[in-house]
């Protein structure tokens, strides 16, 4: 196990440094620079290579790479073209919000996930399981911003119990609670969808083992049957799923993060993009996707240990 | 050293001061079990007393796992029973069906084993873990708790003969030394996961977990399945200890051998009544003569291919590992060649490495290093195999459940492989299955039926048909016989000497020697993954050199003989002596740590 992990680390490392060049290269790739951007309509080419001179953007970017991968080497993610700030700077402002949203999320979609999946598992079939399983297939077919919007004009606009947008907060969102409940429940609304039909497939497939038939021929009672016997086989396909949707949730659902007019991390790389803010673009992208790589990192090393048999495989 | 021993030990609380009285333990009148308009058990009558052993024997489809189940107060899907079954004391089954009580018995008064270990065991949970829960849920250990349910949990494991060290290497070198079970290495064991053990030992820990709960009956279901003839004598030996600690033992079993060797008494169902019961010695046929040489007389099937014969599979030199990086070696050096038409053996004691080595002709293991050759040209593994040399090794294991689809008839994936290897269309492929499969034994009836409704035997024939229908070069055939009865057995013998006499050439992994020696010219004796002899498979059955040989041979014939259970310090995996005494002593109120306060009262 000890092995596994320090080789899935040594792993992750290097897809880190892949990923640095490849969110380089892409972005070089992007038509215009911020050069173009800053300058209006009747600024002269002169002037546009004079700034892309200022700005150290022609020089070849082999050599902006090194220069760049140096930086993130030591923490410096960069300078904003536009802002004139960090880039780390940026990050900070975005990530918090989007953290939150995230950790939320997470925290209320393992239980009910779960909780949803081992019910209609162990009723595969039965009344229960057809009921919740028309449910969550239905809401997992609604588009997120048709969730969104019918969910704020009912509790918004309607009843008016709860806030339709953060258009006006700033700063002290941590103090009002209420922001929360209706984007966490738009993404709640999918994810659950998706993790329990995973954790309930994989309930029907152990309980049906010669194992989970065993143990309850041994005189293991039910509740901890399903508890500690199915349950770390059943989640095997849900902890792969869960690093998914993390990384989703982290990576800011861009969706939810507009209709609701969040400050999240998802606004702010498309700003970004927009902008032809290229070390913004990077440094943001660089930090979710070194997010997601940590994610499945951890997601392995679970699914490893609730399987640990796939260590003979082949 | 007695970390493992521990000091409780299960068992051995069964005569002395039982609040239950002498009588039965279990007791089964007038049981019925009906499916539909059929009748799968009429009027079964049985009783298991404490300190005996009972055996419930009979042809595949008799009803003796219908009416193991109905001791726990289960039943497949669809099936009614009815009649009365009391397990100490308490009503399991009675005319409605199985009572509110049964839920009590399980585990804690009567402990099911099945017939296939392999698919008892949690695969994602330590098997300590397991064993000390089982434990805790059937008795309280007060105080001491977890540690006391631990060594509760480590006598289990040493009752049911688990030693340390099952892992493959060290056998060679320091098995022998396995006197001392020290704390430490117990604790490693308990640590394992389940595919940490081979086949046989799984067989060992599946049992340790009936035996964690402390009951007082056992049901073992065809036990001695998949055990090498050193394990099922030591298997015969554990069995007559447990009784012998007053447990009660219900035996369900084909191994007529075994059955002599443990239970006195015998009860033979055939299509669900009971057909005879009394002695043992009565009940069962007598046992047929074992000669020495009991086939040596008789000509095998095509003539004995000599050694000018054209080596249809090669193995050169073969060293596999079980973990990445060449850790957990299971195979050193091995070299194996299979002529056309020839039959090479490989025999050994579980946990030695024989499927290890299959899986690698197969191209399935792909940790491993040294030359294959499939007549003369470099066979690599298996992803990387041609359609030709696919279609020209096939294999066939044990336990071939998992390998069926669920949805589809066993006949349209058993044809499949003509269609995918060999060309052929549906039809013809289809119908040359049905051909193939008639010679097994196999109805097309039978064929049409999806895997959920075939039993273990007759799926492991469907696999023969499936590897067949390739019209393979080698042959490799990993233990194909082990859910068959005589009949069956004899059939599949008969098509492998057929196929023989076309050219084919066979690797016949297996535990029966008697089978071994009708069907081989050549055995190869591994243990701890070497080869320890190999040679003319009369010549090394009848005058074995190794260790190894001799002991699987002296081992092979149970009978009267159980008691002399071969000196066990030879052999590799054997508890050696030194550690055996707690269960053997006579058992008597002080010497069981387990006394009767501490079980629930009912």
């Amino acid at each position: 196990m000890l092995r596994y992990t320090l080789r899935r680390c040594a792993w992750t490392v290097v897809q880190l440094a892949v990923l640095a060049v490849v969110v380089f290269a892409l972005t070089n790739l992007l038509p215009g620079d911020a050069a173009t951007v800053d300058f209006n309509e009747q600024a002269g080419l002169e002037q546009v290579a004079e700034l892309r001179a200022q700005m150290g953007l022609d020089r070849p970017w082999g050599e902006r790479l090194l220069d760049w991968a140096y930086g993130v080497a030591h923490g410096d993610l960069g300078t904003s073209l536009v802002g004139g700030g960090p880039v780390s700077g940026v990050l900070a402002a975005s990530i918090g919000v989007t953290a939150t949203l995230a950790a939320v999320t997470l925290l209320l979609l393992v239980p009910l996930a779960t909780a949803v999946g081992l019910l209609t598992g162990l009723r595969a079939g039965g009344r229960t399981d057809r009921a919740v399983s028309a449910v969550t297939l239905t809401l997992t077919s609604v588009p997120d911003f048709v969730l969104a919007l019918l969910l704020v004009a009912f509790f918004s606009l309607r009843l008016g119990w709860l806030p339709s947008t953060w258009v006006g907060v700033d700063g002290a969102w941590w103090e009002r609670p209420e922001l929360f409940v209706l984007p966490v429940a738009v993404l709640l609304a999918r994810t659950v969808c998706t993790l329990s039909r995973q954790v309930r497939a994989g309930t029907i497939a152990a309980l049906h083992s010669g194992w989970a038939v065993q143990a309850r021929r041994l005189g293991v009672p039910r509740g901890r049957l399903v508890l500690r016997h199915v349950l770390p086989n059943a989640a095997v396909p849900g902890v792969q799923e869960l690093a998914r949707t993390g990384d989703q949730l982290l990576g800011g659902v861009l969706v939810v993060e507009a209709v609701f007019a969040i400050p999240g991390t998802a606004t702010a790389l498309v700003e970004a993009v927009q902008n032809r803010d290229v070390p913004t673009v990077q440094g943001l992208a660089l930090a979710l996707a070194a997010v997601a790589c940590l994610l499945n990192l951890g997601a392995d090393l679970v699914t490893r240990r609730l399987a640990p048999r796939t260590e003979v495989l082949r | 050293m007695t970390g493992a021993t521990g000091r409780e030990q299960p068992g051995g609380d069964g005569r002395v001061g039982s609040p239950y009285g002498p009588g039965p333990l279990v007791e089964v009148r007038g049981l019925t079990a009906r499916a539909g308009t059929a009748t799968l058990l009429d009027g079964v009558d049985l009783t298991v007393t404490p300190g005996t052993a009972t055996a419930l024997v009979g042809p595949s489809g008799s009803g003796k796992t219908t009416a193991a189940l109905a001791l726990l107060g289960e039943a497949a899907p669809g099936v009614r029973l009815a009649g009365s079954v009391r397990v100490g004391g308490v009503a399991v089954v009675d005319d409605d069906g199985p009572a509110a009580g049964a839920a009590d018995v399980r585990g804690r008064l009567l402990a099911y084993m099945p017939q296939h270990p392999a698919h008892a065991l949690n695969p994602a949970r330590r098997i300590g873990a397991v064993l000390t829960e089982l434990a805790r849920l059937h008795r309280p250990f007060g105080t001491g708790g977890r540690s006391a349910a631990e060594a509760y949990a480590a006598g289990a494991l040493h009752t049911a003969g688990l030693t340390p060290d099952p892992g493959g290497k060290g056998m060679d070198g320091g098995g022998e030394q396995g006197g001392g079970v020290s704390a430490a290495e117990g604790r490693a064991l308990r640590r394992r996961f389940p595919h940490q053990f081979s086949g046989g030992q799984r067989q060992r820990v599946a049992l340790a977990q009936a035996l964690a709960c402390g009951p007082r009956v056992l049901v073992l279901d065809e036990p001695s399945t998949g055990l090498d003839t050193v394990a099922r004598a030591r298997l015969a030996g554990q069995l007559n200890r447990l009784v012998a600690d007053g447990f009660g033992v219900l035996l369900l079993s084909h191994d007529h051998d075994l059955v002599r060797a443990v239970a006195p008494r015998t009860v033979l169902l055939d299509r669900g009544r009971v057909a005879d019961t009394g002695a043992t010695a009565d009940v069962l046929p007598p046992p047929r003569p074992a000669p020495q040489r009991p086939y040596t007389d008789r000509p095998l099937p095509p003539p004995a291919a000599g050694d000018t014969a054209v080596p249809a599979l090669v193995a050169h030199g073969l060293t596999a590992w079980l973990r990445t990086g060449r850790r957990g070696a299971v195979l050193h050096d091995v070299s194996v060649t299979v002529p056309e038409g020839g039959c090479v053996a490989v025999v050994g004691p579980s946990g030695s490495g024989k499927t290890v080595l299959a899986r690698c002709l197969a191209g399935l293991h792909e940790r491993h290093d040294g030359r294959l050759v499939l007549r003369g040209e470099p066979l690599p593994v298996l992803r990387r195999r041609t359609a030709r040399q696919i279609r020209g090794v096939q294999y066939v294991w044990q336990e071939v459940r998992g390998s069926f689809d669920e949805r589809r008839t066993v006949l349209e994936q058993v044809a499949r492989t003509a269609v995918r290897l060999r060309g052929l269309p549906a039809p013809e492929a289809a119908e040359r299955a049905r051909r193939i499969a008639e010679r097994l034994g196999l109805t097309p009836a039978q064929l049409t039926r999806y895997a959920a409704e075939l039993s273990g035997g007759e799926l492991q024939r469907a696999a023969l048909v499936r590897a067949l229908l390739a019209a393979p070069d080698v042959l490799v055939c990993d233990e194909i016989t082990t859910a068959l009865d005589a009949t069956a057995t004899a059939l599949v013998t008969a098509e492998i000497a057929r196929l023989r006499g076309r050219g084919t050439a066979v690797l016949w992994v297996g535990h029966d020697l008697a089978l071994v020696e009708e069907l081989a010219d050549t055995v190869v004796i591994l243990d701890a993954g070497s080869v320890v002899e190999a040679g003319n498979c009369r010549t090394v059955l009848a005058s074995p050199r190794s260790g190894t040989a001799r002991l699987l041979l002296r081992s092979r014939r149970l009978g009267a003989e159980v008691p002399a259970v071969p000196p066990e310090a030879e052999s590799p995996e054997a508890v050696p002596p030194e550690t055996s005494p707690p269960e053997v002593r006579p058992p008597s109120e002080t010497d069981s740590p387990v006394h009767r306060e501490d079980r629930p009262q009912p």
